[in-house]
């Protein structure tokens, strides 16, 4: 038996990552999934899941998704917005360029995503947004990053105040989950490898989230078991923001 | 003239690293100030003999206080102790004792400040709650549970007792040099190894985003705020004053 039997899914920015486990994951449990990327379609993609390319900050290109997936799978029960990226940099240090490329993806892209599904959704739908610990208290040096993912917070419970009860609309807050994006991050380090030590002591989990951690919140999030959860952000990082940022057995 | 001129207040643990500090602050501003304690500890304020966790007491220093004060104006529910264990090392008798100070204690003295604070033109209570009852530190878990209590007492005397024009707030402060933070850096849950606060004073102070742990006057600070008349429109509220230390996800060494 599996959880997502019958419903269908767009998930953005599938390529790699938690995106990509979004999309495994929703597979295996039986439903039939969209994702896009900015780029052509990924090798490795399972034969099934069908690829589209688009860049979310593009409005023409949310608008071709949209004609893609109502052709390819009828209508969207479950739209996951994943699609984001990161710059490491402090407010002085970001140009507007920087500025448009950011939000345009991680909030403009989202919201413009969010715009054009809901009115195609079937009845019981669930979007899924990736927020991240980082729009709740910041990490240092990405100043934008931190307040794009506050954005997606606040929308989230916007969409689920205004579009309920046709959508839910919840988001899942990541903490440290290795990707390439948390990769980056360890590379600014003086000795990465120490700083990886360092931040593994912080997790109560004892070790670093995976994509798949993720993927298995998405999963139920989209599945019918969770009809009553709206308007929610679900953290899911070890432990490590229940515990203070001080420290002292680190020092 | 201080801004608490004419005012009256009533400090718990008046003696102690924080309430000492508060007691000295709210005398500058003009109040007429009692600090209560278990210890006179030298204050230079008048001393009530004090323990928080006992009702006879609360009870008897209240009716006592009615005969030479017409009203109370501020109520300060500083008295706390922290215990560094993890709950499987904590003994019920240590349990009970930190809710006897900490939970119990803001209980009873509020109760029994309420005839004279209704008394007032403008009532302040404030309660300590602290920011270890947002986010954990380590091996401080009953610690930590008394704080959430206080947090949530505090929102339920604001909502009982507003309409009688008492406002009531709670301070949640982060990482404050007093002998409670020594203890906490001291003990064995915190991974301070035995080091003293002066050993690990960089490191404490590299993480947090001012560079520096507060001292008991950056609280009396928020403290006179919140039991001034300026501060008549905030009650129910939890002031987390930390230096920043919970605006940031946890720090890594990058």
């Amino acid at each position: 038996m599996t959880r997502l039997e019958n419903k269908t899914a767009v998930v953005t920015g599938g390529r790699q990552g938690i995106g990509r486990a979004i999309v495994d994951a929703f597979v295996r449990e039986g439903a039939r999934v969209l994702t896009c990327g900015r780029g052509s379609r990924p090798e490795d993609l399972p034969i099934a899941v069908v690829w589209q390319q688009t860049d979310v900050a593009s409005k023409s290109d949310i608008d071709d998704l949209l004609v893609a997936a109502r052709s390819e799978l009828g209508e969207v029960s479950i739209l996951v917005n994943n699609a984001g990226v990161q710059i490491e940099k402090t407010v002085l240090d970001t140009s507007d360029e920087d500025w448009d490329f950011l939000m345009g993806a991680n909030a403009k892209g989202l919201f413009m995503a969010c715009r054009a599904f809901i009115p195609h959704m079937s009845v019981g739908g669930s979007i899924i947004n990736i927020g991240s610990i980082s729009g709740n208290t910041a990490d240092p040096g990405l100043a934008l990053y931190n307040a794009s993912k506050a954005f997606v917070h606040g929308l989230t419970k916007s969409i689920a105040v205004d579009h309920g009860p046709a959508v839910r609309c919840n988001a899942i807050c990541p903490g440290w989950i290795m990707t390439g994006m948390a990769d980056a991050a360890f590379e600014l380090a003086k000795d990465p490898d120490a700083a990886k030590q360092d931040a593994m002591a912080r997790h109560p989990a004892g070790r670093f989230g995976q994509p798949s951690d993720i993927a298995v919140m998405a999963v139920w999030l989209a599945s019918d078991e969770a009809a009553f959860a709206t308007g929610q952000l679900f953290t899911i990082d070890g432990g490590m923001t229940a515990a203070s940022p001080l420290n002292p057995g680190l020092f | 003239m201080g801004i608490l001129e004419g005012k009256t207040a009533f400090v718990t643990g008046g003696t102690g690293g924080i309430g000492s500090a508060i007691c000295r602050r709210f005398i500058k501003e003009g109040a007429d100030v009692v600090a209560a304690d278990l210890s006179e500890n030298g204050t230079a304020t008048r001393f009530i003999k004090y323990d928080v966790t006992s009702e006879e007491v609360a009870k008897g220093t209240f009716e006592e206080l009615a005969k030479g004060w017409n009203k109370l104006d501020i109520l300060v529910n500083a008295a706390g102790i922290e215990i560094e264990k993890t709950i499987e090392d904590t003994s019920l008798e240590e349990w009970n004792q930190s809710f006897a100070v900490n939970v119990t204690g803001t209980f009873l003295t509020s109760k029994y400040a309420l005839p004279l604070l209704r008394k007032s033109a403008g009532a302040s209570i404030i309660n300590f709650g602290s920011y270890d009852g947002f986010i954990a530190d380590p091996g401080l878990a009953v610690y930590c549970a008394t704080k959430g209590a206080v947090h949530a007492l505090t929102k339920a005397m604001a909502c009982d007792h507003g309409p009688e024009g008492i406002r009531v707030n709670a301070i949640c402060p982060g990482y404050v040099d007093t002998p409670m933070l020594q203890s906490f850096f001291t003990g064995e849950g915190s991974g301070g190894d035995g080091k003293s606060l002066d050993e690990l004073q960089q490191a404490v102070r590299d993480v947090h985003p001012m560079r520096t742990y507060g001292t008991p006057d950056d609280i009396a600070n928020l403290v006179n705020w919140l039991a001034s008349d300026e501060a008549r429109y905030a009650s129910g509220q939890l002031w987390v004053i930390d230096g920043g230390l919970s605006a940031q996800v946890q720090q890594m060494k990058l």
